[in-house]
C-alpha cells in the first residue's frame, strides 16, 4: 500500500527521424536515461536546449511511444496519454474556443463525471489558482499569466497521481514568473503530487525542487542528481538564504559544461 | 524489402500510383460497359480525340482564342485596376467615392451582368472582353489597395528622410513593397478571368474553347467534351505555372523567394 | 488573401449610436451618388433608355415581378438548388478535409483527385452534367456540390493540419479518444478555416448557380433573365440581375456575420 516510487524509468533512448529502425538513423535525443522518482516528490529536469529533458516529460506522458527501455508508474508501464499523468505546456494549450470554466471542466467530463459535479470541481479548482471571476472569459482575453493559471487549473482538476511541466513559466516575464514559482508551490503543499518539472533556468529549479536531475547535451543523459534539501516551506525570503545562493552556484557551474557543448551543437 | 517499405513511404509516389489506378478503372469501366460509355467514354478515345485535335489545330485556335479574349481583358482590368487601387490607399477622397462600390461588388456573382454587357455591346468579342474586364477588375483593385496601405511605414519614413520626392517615393519604394499583393491579386485575377472567358463563350456559342465545349455537349459528343475539360485543364495549369514563374522572376528580391 | 471588405465588416452598426448611423450614410453615399447620376443619364438622353433604364421604371418593373409572382418561383428554385448544393458540400467538404488531415491513408487516397479538380474551373464542367444529367435540377446542384466541394475540403484540411499539436496532447492526457479528439478539439480549433473556406464556397455556389442557369435554361433566375432579355423587356432585366447581385452580396455579408459570432472567441486582431 505505501507507494515507493511515481515514476520509474530504466534504460530509455529514444530517437528522432529514424523510422522503422529508431535508433540506428535518427538524431539520438536520450541515451541510456535512468531515473527514479520519488512519490510525491517535485522533481525538476534541468538541462540546456536541445538535450533532450522534453523528450523524456513527453516520454513519460505517454504522447511519444517508448522505443528502448521502460517507464512504469504506480498504476503499470506507460503506453499511452491518460488523466492520471497530465500536462501543462508552455504556450498553455487551453482551448480558445472554451471558456475557462469549459477548459478546465473538460477533463472531468471525459471522466464521465455527472453535470454539475463537473462544475463544482472545476470552479473549486479555479478559485485555488486565483482565477475567481474569470469563468466565462475566453483564453484569448487572459494574460500569459492568467491563461497558464487556467491550464493548471484544468491539469489538477483530473486529480493527476503525477503531474508533468514543460517549462510552463517560459513564456511569462520575469515578474509572473516569480509569482507563479511561488503559488506553484502553495498549490503543491496543498494538493501533493509527483511532478516533473522542465525548465532551462536554474534558479527556479532550485527554488521549486526537491530533487534536480541535470542533464547532458545531446544526446541527453542524466549527468547529476542534487537534492536541494530546501524544505517544504519556499518564499521570498528563500532567495536569499545561503543555501539556495550556494546552491545555485554549484549547480549552475555544473549545468555551465553542458550548457556550453549545447551552443555547440552537443557531444 | 527496405527499398519496397521506403518506397511505400514516398507519399509523392503514392499519390502518383494512384492516379495511373484511376486512369485505369476509368479504362476499365468504360470498356466492359459498367459505365455506360456515352456517360464516361473510355480514356484512351478521349486521348485519342486530344491528340488528333492537336494534330488539326483545332485546339490551338480555340483555347488561343479563349486566353486571347482573356488576357485582353485580364490586361485592361490590370491597367485600370491598379492605378485605382494605389490611388484609394494614398488619397483618402479616391478610397471614400469608390470603397463602398468595390465591396459590395466583390461579393456579387458578376457574371450575373452578362446580359447587361449583351444589351450594350455584342454578342462577339466586345461584350466578352468587357465582362472579363469586369470580373477581373475587383481582385485586382483590393489586392493592390490592400498591399499599397499596409506597406512598412519606416522605409517609407526614411527615403522621405533622405529627399526622395512624392513621384520617386511612389515608384521606388511604394510600388516594390507592395507589388507582391499585387501580384497576387494579379495571379488570382486571371485564373477568374479565364473561367468568365469560357462561361461566356458558352453562354455565346461559336468560337473559343466554352462555345466548343457547348457545342460538343448540344451534340451529345461526350468524348469531345472531355477532352474539351482535359484541354482547359491543361490550359489552366500551363497559365498557372506561367504566373508563378513570373511572380518568382519579378519578386527575386523578395524574402519569400530567398533561395534555400 | 485578404477578403473583399477594405474596413472591417462592422456587422453590428447602427447599435443606436448617432455617429454610427452617421458614418455608414458617409460611406455609403457614393452609391447614391452613383444611383443619381444614372436617373440623371436616363432623363437627360445622354443614355438611351433602352440600353440604361432608369432607376424608377427598373424599380417598376421589380415591383410587377414580385406580384406577379415570377420574381419569388424562380428565386425559390435557383436558391434552393443552391442551397441544396451548398448544405451538401459543407458537410462532405468538412468530414472529408479532416479525415485527410488526421488518417494519412485517406490523404493519399483523395489528395491527388483534389489536386487536379481544384485548379479546374467548374464552370467547364457545364457541357459535362448536361450529359450526365440532363437539363433539369440535378445538374445544376451537382455543378453547385461539385464547385463547393473543393475550397470546403481545402480549408478544413488546411484548419486540421494546423492545429497547435499541444492542444490536441492536452485533450488526450485529459482522456479523450481519437474520436473525440477529431470532434471536439480538431473540428473547433479548425472552424475559422473552414469558415472561411465556406465563405469562398458561398460565392462560388451563386456564380454557378446563375451560371449554369444562364446555359441550361429552363427556370430558374438565370433563365428568367435570359428570357426577360429575349423578349426586350429590359427594365425588368436589369431589375432580376441587381436582385441577384443584392442577393449575393447580403447573403456573403449575413454569412459574414455569423462567422464574428463564432468567432468571437478569438483575439480580436
Amino acid at each position: 500500500m505505501t507507494a515507493d516510487f511515481g515514476i520509474k524509468i530504466e534504460g530509455v533512448s529514444h530517437a528522432y527521424g529514424g523510422g522503422q529502425s529508431g535508433l540506428a538513423s535518427g538524431t539520438l535525443a536520450l541515451k541510456q536515461t535512468d531515473l527514479l522518482i520519488r512519490h510525491h516528490e517535485f522533481h525538476a529536469l534541468l538541462g540546456p536546449s536541445g538535450c533532450g529533458k522534453s523528450t523524456l516529460l513527453y516520454l513519460i506522458g505517454g504522447f511519444i511511444p517508448v522505443q528502448i527501455g521502460s517507464i512504469s508508474t504506480q498504476k503499470g508501464p506507460v503506453t499511452a496519454p491518460g488523466p492520471d499523468r497530465s500536462i501543462v505546456f508552455q504556450n498553455f494549450a487551453l482551448f480558445p474556443w472554451k471558456t475557462v470554466l469549459e477548459n478546465v471542466m473538460y477533463g472531468l467530463q471525459k471522466k464521465g463525471l455527472p453535470e454539475a459535479e463537473c462544475r463544482e470541481i472545476a470552479q473549486a479548482h479555479i478559485k485555488l489558482v486565483q482565477l475567481g471571476g474569470f469563468e466565462q472569459a475566453y483564453p484569448s482575453q487572459l494574460s500569459g499569466g492568467m491563461q497558464q493559471r487556467a491550464a493548471i487549473a484544468r491539469t489538477l482538476a483530473v486529480d493527476p497521481d503525477i503531474l508533468l511541466m514543460d517549462e510552463p513559466f517560459g513564456a511569462l516575464d520575469a515578474q509572473t514568473r516569480r509569482v507563479m514559482q511561488e503559488e506553484l508551490r502553495m498549490i503543491w503543499k496543498k494538493r501533493p503530487k509527483t511532478v516533473v518539472f522542465v525548465t532551462h533556468d536554474v534558479h527556479e529549479a532550485v527554488f521549486l525542487a526537491d530533487r534536480i536531475s541535470i542533464m547532458s547535451a545531446r544526446p541527453g543523459r542524466i549527468e547529476h542528481q542534487i537534492d536541494t534539501g530546501l524544505g517544504p516551506e519556499r518564499d521570498e525570503s528563500t532567495l536569499t538564504d545561503r543555501r539556495f545562493v550556494e546552491l545555485g552556484e554549484q549547480i549552475w557551474r555544473l549545468v555551465r559544461e553542458q550548457a556550453v557543448l549545447a551552443s555547440r551543437g552537443g557531444l | 524489402m527496405s527499398t519496397l517499405s521506403a518506397l511505400l513511404k514516398r507519399e509523392g509516389l503514392m499519390q502518383a500510383l494512384v492516379l495511373v489506378g484511376l486512369a485505369l478503372v476509368w479504362e476499365a469501366s468504360s470498356r466492359a460497359g459498367w459505365v455506360h460509355p456515352f456517360l464516361l467514354p473510355p480514356l484512351s478515345d478521349v486521348l485519342v480525340r486530344l491528340f488528333t485535335d492537336m494534330q488539326s489545330g483545332a485546339v490551338f485556335v480555340d483555347l488561343g482564342l479563349t486566353l486571347y479574349r482573356a488576357l485582353t481583358g485580364f490586361v485592361i482590368a490590370a491597367v485600370l485596376a491598379v492605378p485605382l487601387g494605389i490611388l484609394m490607399a494614398r488619397k483618402r477622397g479616391v478610397q471614400w467615392f469608390f470603397d463602398p462600390l468595390i465591396s459590395i461588388g466583390f461579393p456579387m456573382p458578376k457574371i450575373a451582368f452578362v446580359p447587361i454587357f449583351i444589351l450594350w455591346f455584342d454578342i462577339y468579342d466586345t461584350s466578352k472582353v468587357i465582362m472579363i474586364t469586369f470580373s477581373c477588375f475587383f481582385p485586382i483593385v483590393t489586392a493592390t489597395y490592400s498591399g499599397t496601405s499596409h506597406i512598412d511605414k519606416w522605409p517609407l519614413w526614411s527615403a522621405r528622410s533622405l529627399g526622395a520626392s512624392e513621384s520617386q517615393l511612389l515608384r521606388e519604394i511604394i510600388l516594390p513593397l507592395a507589388a507582391p499583393s499585387i501580384m497576387t491579386g494579379l495571379q488570382i485575377a486571371l485564373p477568374v478571368g479565364m473561367i468568365t472567358t469560357i462561361v461566356t463563350e458558352m453562354l455565346m456559342g461559336g468560337s473559343g474553347i466554352g462555345g466548343a465545349m457547348i457545342a460538343a455537349g448540344r451534340f451529345a459528343d461526350s468524348v469531345g467534351v472531355f477532352a474539351g475539360i482535359m484541354e482547359i485543364a491543361i490550359l489552366g495549369m500551363v497559365v498557372i505555372r506561367a504566373l508563378d514563374r513570373l511572380r518568382a522572376r519579378l519578386l527575386v528580391w523578395h524574402p519569400e523567394n530567398r533561395a534555400h | 488573401m485578404a477578403g473583399g471588405d477594405l474596413h472591417p465588416a462592422s456587422a453590428t452598426a447602427g447599435h443606436g449610436s448617432f455617429v454610427e448611423v452617421v458614418a455608414v450614410c458617409v460611406r455609403y453615399l457614393p452609391l447614391l451618388i452613383m444611383l443619381a447620376a444614372w436617373e440623371m443619364a436616363g432623363r437627360s438622353g445622354l443614355v438611351s433608355q433602352q440600353m440604361l433604364p432608369g432607376v424608377g421604371a427598373i424599380a417598376t418593373a421589380f415591383f410587377d415581378l414580385l406580384q406577379s409572382g415570377e420574381l419569388v418561383t424562380n428565386a425559390w428554385r435557383s436558391l434552393s438548388r443552391a442551397a441544396t448544393g451548398l448544405g451538401l458540400a459543407v458537410i462532405s467538404g468538412i468530414a472529408v478535409g479532416l479525415l485527410m488531415a488526421t488518417r494519412p491513408l485517406f490523404r493519399t487516397l483523395i489528395n491527388p483527385l483534389v489536386r487536379i479538380l481544384y485548379p479546374m474551373p467548374k464552370s467547364a464542367l457545364i457541357p459535362l452534367v448536361m450529359i450526365w444529367f440532363g437539363l433539369g435540377d440535378a445538374s445544376k446542384i451537382f455543378l453547385i456540390f461539385l464547385g463547393c466541394l473543393l475550397p470546403v475540403i481545402v480549408s478544413a484540411y488546411h484548419g486540421a493540419r494546423g492545429v497547435n499539436p499541444f492542444v490536441i496532447w492536452s485533450a488526450t492526457s485529459l482522456g479523450a479518444s481519437q474520436e473525440e479528439v477529431l470532434r471536439e478539439i480538431i473540428l473547433p480549433a479548425a472552424l475559422p478555416d473552414i469558415l472561411a473556406g465556406c465563405r469562398t464556397a458561398l460565392a462560388f455556389s451563386f456564380i454557378l448557380m446563375v451560371s449554369s442557369e444562364f446555359v441550361i435554361a429552363k427556370d430558374g433566375l438565370g433563365f428568367l433573365i435570359g428570357s426577360l432579355g429575349d423578349g426586350g423587356n429590359y427594365p425588368a432585366m436589369f431589375a432580376v440581375i441587381l436582385t441577384v447581385a443584392g442577393t449575393g452580396f447580403v447573403a456573403d455579408r449575413l454569412f459574414g456575420s455569423f462567422v464574428n459570432h463564432c468567432l468571437r472567441w478569438k483575439e480580436q486582431a
